[in-house]
């Protein structure tokens, strides 16, 4: 071995216990130091893409250099721009991580990665350059490289764009549920503040970037504060700095959200004023004063087994019952709706039991004003997806309605003008799903108030 | 193709109906040809030369060729799941002013007969009528507010009624729309284009949806009996017209006074029987049109004369109202028995949804009031407040809310400032087109909120503004509809009732 290759491994061993020590003995505290280690390691997020390029060409220039030997020696040349591409940028990042006081897991990783990621990649220089057995491993320790490059490079991303932002628009079966659901979920901190904070704030007060030790993703930590103390004081809007600080004029700098991101709206921030006046509850569902919108989302419509070989048959069961089978939307799964008011009083229990074949596919039955009678329990018990029933104006008293604690996602149940009792409604109590039921002119119609 | 009556042209040759083409292109091509008889253009050189302009799409296969021209059941609507099969609007036509019934400025009390600022009027151009004013003069509303409901609605002592049902209401405050006078802001809130000639929400839904009941219209049109104190403005046919859809997707219109379809009874001598062989034979006749013209106008016509013969026998049953039971009287109150008010037309509303009609549009006129509002605006409220709150409560006592979106609201606002001279107990209000209330209740729409801020004058929207095209995607939302996806070609365009200006659903007013 020459001595230039033997310096060169002595200075790389040296190098490596010093980027071991080095978390050690600059401690990422969770505190801002100097600024102008700040000013230094914002340009990390640049000068970090020239190590990941270098890296990458590695491999590419060690695959080609098989037909093209010249590439071999780039490859060499490169590799060792690579190690000091890496030292530039870890040294960069740290100063950007210890200057502006970031701590977490996410930071951590990040930083464990890049020291691990610049040793493997001066060791693949050097073992590149060796003979004999020790340069059989070159291929498997630059795999190894490559490998240890996606993984801290997925860590630094997730620093600055959100540990969610590769995994958000991921295909809905593929995504896993929240780690851990709201203690109280309809409470006004899970549906509005909770929210707010997870937006705007989480970024970097959160799992895996934690600044100024504080950490917002969870009630407890909302409430525990960070390396000043509390940020909320339940009742004392005026004396809570998270308010303080959203609240600022937005070029002052403990405005926050800092960086130049957006500020919260008016609505936000006044829904964070109004929460903590109002004791900073985690359960409490609603606020004096507050008229806050719920975040809309669609509810998924329940879905029916595939009829679409059977369309043919239902239209002509449909037809000689003179009535209609429509679909709820062309989304065929939504179901179908029997529709019986060109029919009217010819439809009887006869006709629907003749529709009973289909009774899986029809989540609407609207039976109003037909000749239907308690009869036609018997046919409806079959109708397993119901969802929306309606008897209006019909003649039946209610004694089969015992019937349909069998369909389960019945939610609407009309019985308006018919000669239900109390009685004969009494055991619908038992089904959980049915949300509107109308007796509006039956003998069970509620007294008014 | 054989000669039509009108067309002198001696030559006689293979007709382009002969041809073994798609459905949808002879469709298409019958159109420009019926449009050009017309015109009293007739001839082949341009019928073949309309044909050729269809060429590059002759050459492709028959299914985008049928494509052209796609009947309400290929389109496949709705294109999702929807909140609600049928919607009744409720037209305050004429412009209510909003200041004195829903959107409460508390802070205008103080600002009497002060002018208002320039700062907020801005550059707006006014209407000729209040243009020349040398002052502005704010009129504070004449009525007390008070909150309401579990919701705290604010609303006028005008409106007792509505403020019963508050917590079932979508009310927004921040309606607003491009035009000032009534005829085009009218169409543009029902066709969404201030031009006349775009189908209206009503045949847009009936082209699309579909008919429910094959006995009664799609789409009817209820007008309220005028009262001549009020400023009436004129309602044409043209708010319910189909425009360049087929006919047949019209607002059917029942008449106020006396029968409210003329002509529903045969005449003596003429019964059943003799009136459906009369109109085989002119359905006959019309088949044979068509099959020579090839305008679908007459197979809307002959689907109309249908319609006519079965509303025969539906209307009468659709209107007798004797089986009314005595609450339905004491919660509509004593005008619903008198046919053609509006208390009647909203007991009407309720029954065409009760016999799924598709949607149903009801016009009250008057709410132009440029003077004397304390004196009209009670009449106009006496007049609606009673009968709206009794559709409202008696679609949610019958179950019928839940699947039914009631809209109320004009074709714009009414300014704060006076127009002519503002006393202590009298104003006059002129047009306001940027900002107005309307509210809708019921399928779809998420009860009991309030949507929208206008400024301390009613004068500008200053938060979440819902613009006319924004208020009809919405609409059409709640019945299952991407407003973006119903469209139809015409004039080289996909035209639809939202218009070309990008509009949005306002996820913020749903369920």
């Amino acid at each position: 071995m020459g001595r230039l290759k033997k310096l060169a491994w002595v200075a790389s061993l040296l190098v490596s216990v010093m980027l071991l020590l080095l978390p050690a003995i600059f401690k990422l505290d969770g505190k801002p130091h100097a600024d102008w280690q700040q000013f230094l390691g914002r340009f990390h997020p640049s000068v970090v893409h020239l190590p990941i390029g270098l890296i990458l060409l590695v491999p590419l220039l060690e695959l080609a250099g098989r037909s093209r030997p010249a590439l071999l020696e780039a490859a060499a040349f490169v590799l060792s721009l690579s190690v000091l591409s890496c030292l530039l940028a870890l040294t960069l990042g740290y100063l950007l991580a210890y200057g502006s006081g970031e701590a977490g897991g996410g930071v951590a990783r990040h930083m464990w990665g890049a020291i691990a990621l610049t040793i493997a990649v001066a060791f693949s220089f050097l073992v590149r350059g060796a003979s004999g057995e020790l340069r059989q491993s070159y291929p498997y320790l630059l795999a190894g490289v490559l490998v240890l490059l996606v993984w801290t490079a997925h860590q630094g991303g997730s620093l600055t764009h959100g540990d969610k932002y590769l995994t958000e628009y991921l295909p809905a079966p593929l995504r896993r549920a929240p780690e851990k659901p709201f203690e109280f979920p309809d409470s006004f901190y899970a549906r509005h503040i909770y929210p707010v904070l997870d937006a705007n704030c989480v970024g970097c007060h959160g799992r895996s970037k934690v600044k100024g030790n504080l950490r917002l993703d969870t009630y407890d930590r909302l409430m525990r504060g960070g390396e000043d103390g509390a940020v909320i004081i339940p009742g004392i809007p005026e004396r809570s700095t998270l308010l303080k600080r959203i609240t600022l004029p937005k070029d002052d700098k403990k405005f926050m959200p800092s960086e130049g991101k957006p500020p919260l709206t008016p609505d936000e921030i006044a829904w964070i004023k109004a929460w903590i006046q109002q004791g900073a509850s985690p359960e409490v569902k609603s606020l004096v004063g507050i008229n806050a919108p719920e975040p809309y989302h669609e509810e998924p419509v329940p879905q029916v087994a595939d009829y679409s070989g059977k369309m043919g048959e239902i239209a002509q069961a449909a037809k000689s019952a003179g009535v209609t089978l429509v679909p709820v939307s062309r989304n065929l799964g939504d179901g179908l709706i029997l529709n019986t008011v060109n029919a009217g009083a010819k439809f009887g229990d006869a006709q629907l039991a003749g529709l009973a074949r289909f009774a899986p596919y029809i989540v609407e039955a609207e039976l109003g004003r037909t000749s239907v009678t308690d009869g036609c329990f018997d046919t409806l018990a079959k109708f397993t997806h119901l969802r929306v029933l309606h008897l209006e104006g019909t003649a039946i008293r209610g004694t089969g309605l015992p019937e349909l604690a069998q369909l389960p996602q019945l939610t609407y149940l009309n019985l308006s003008g018919t000669g239900v009792t109390q009685a004969a409604i009494a055991p619908l109590t038992s089904m959980k799903n049915l949300r509107h039921l109308y007796l509006y002119n039956t003998p069970a119609q509620p007294a008014a108030r | 193709m054989k000669q039509h009556p009108l067309c002198t042209d001696p030559d006689h040759g293979p007709t382009i109906m002969d041809l073994p083409i798609a459905q949808g292109m002879k469709a298409e091509w019958a159109e420009l040809q019926t449009r050009r008889h017309f015109l009293g253009r007739a001839g082949k050189v341009l019928g073949w030369a309309a044909l050729a302009s269809l060429g590059d799409r002759m050459l492709n296969s028959d299914a985008h060729a049928a494509s052209v021209l796609p009947k309400p059941q290929e389109l496949k609507l709705p294109h999702f799941a929807p909140k609600a099969k049928r919607a009744i609007y409720l037209f305050m036509s004429g412009g209510p002013p909003q200041m004195d019934l829903l959107d409460y400025k508390p802070n205008l009390a103080q600002l009497y007969d002060k002018d208002i600022p320039e700062s907020v009027r801005g550059a707006q151009q006014l209407t000729g009528m209040t243009a020349g004013q040398a002052r502005f003069p704010i009129a504070p509303s004449h009525w007390a507010f008070k909150q309401y409901g579990k919701s705290g609605a604010w609303v006028s002592d005008l409106l007792p009624y509505t403020a019963r049902m508050v917590d079932d209401l979508t009310i927004i405050r921040s309606t607003n729309t491009d035009a000032i006078n009534h005829e085009p802001a009218i169409m543009l809130l029902n066709t969404g284009n201030m031009n006349a000639g775009k189908p209206c929400l009503g045949a847009w839904l009936s082209y699309g949806l579909g008919s429910m009941n094959d006995n009664l219209p799609t789409f009817m049109v209820l007008l309220s009996k005028l009262n001549p104190k009020e400023n009436n403005q004129p309602v044409s046919s043209r708010l319910w017209s189909s425009g360049f859809l087929s006919s047949e997707y019209a607002g059917v219109g029942l008449r106020s006074a006396g029968d409210p379809v003329l002509y529903l009874t045969d005449p003596k001598g003429v019964d059943r029987d003799v009136r459906r062989k009369m109109l085989d034979a002119v359905n006959e006749i019309n088949r044979q049109t068509y099959q020579e013209l090839g305008d679908p106008e007459t197979n809307s016509r002959i689907s109309q004369y249908e319609m006519a013969y079965r509303m025969q026998a539906s209307v009468p049953e659709l209107t007798d109202m004797s089986r009314e039971p005595q609450s339905t009287w004491d919660l509509y109150g004593p005008d619903a028995k008198e046919p053609g008010t509006y208390a009647y037309n909203c007991l009407m509303a309720r029954r065409m949804a009760e016999r799924d009609v598709r949607f149903i549009q009801v016009y009250k006129r008057g709410w132009d009031v440029h003077a004397d509002v304390t004196g009209m605006l009670p009449v106009l409220c006496q007049e609606t407040d009673r009968a709206t709150y009794a559709l409202v409560t008696d679609l949610k006592q019958r179950g019928l809310l839940d699947d039914t979106l009631v809209i109320w609201g004009g074709e714009f606002g009414r300014t704060v400032y006076s127009q002519g001279g503002l006393s202590p107990d009298n104003y006059g209000r002129d047009h306001h087109p940027r900002c107005f209330t309307t509210w809708m209740a019921g399928g779809g729409v998420r009860p009991g909120i309030t949507y929208g801020e206008t400024d301390d004058y009613s004068y500008n929207v200053v938060k979440d503004p819902v613009p006319v095209r924004d208020f009809n995607a919405t609409v059409l939302h709640c019945l299952g509809i991407d407003h973006n996806k119903l469209t139809y070609k015409f004039q080289g365009l996909d035209q639809k009732l939202t218009g070309t200006t990008p509009a949005a659903v306002v996820t913020n007013l749903l369920a």
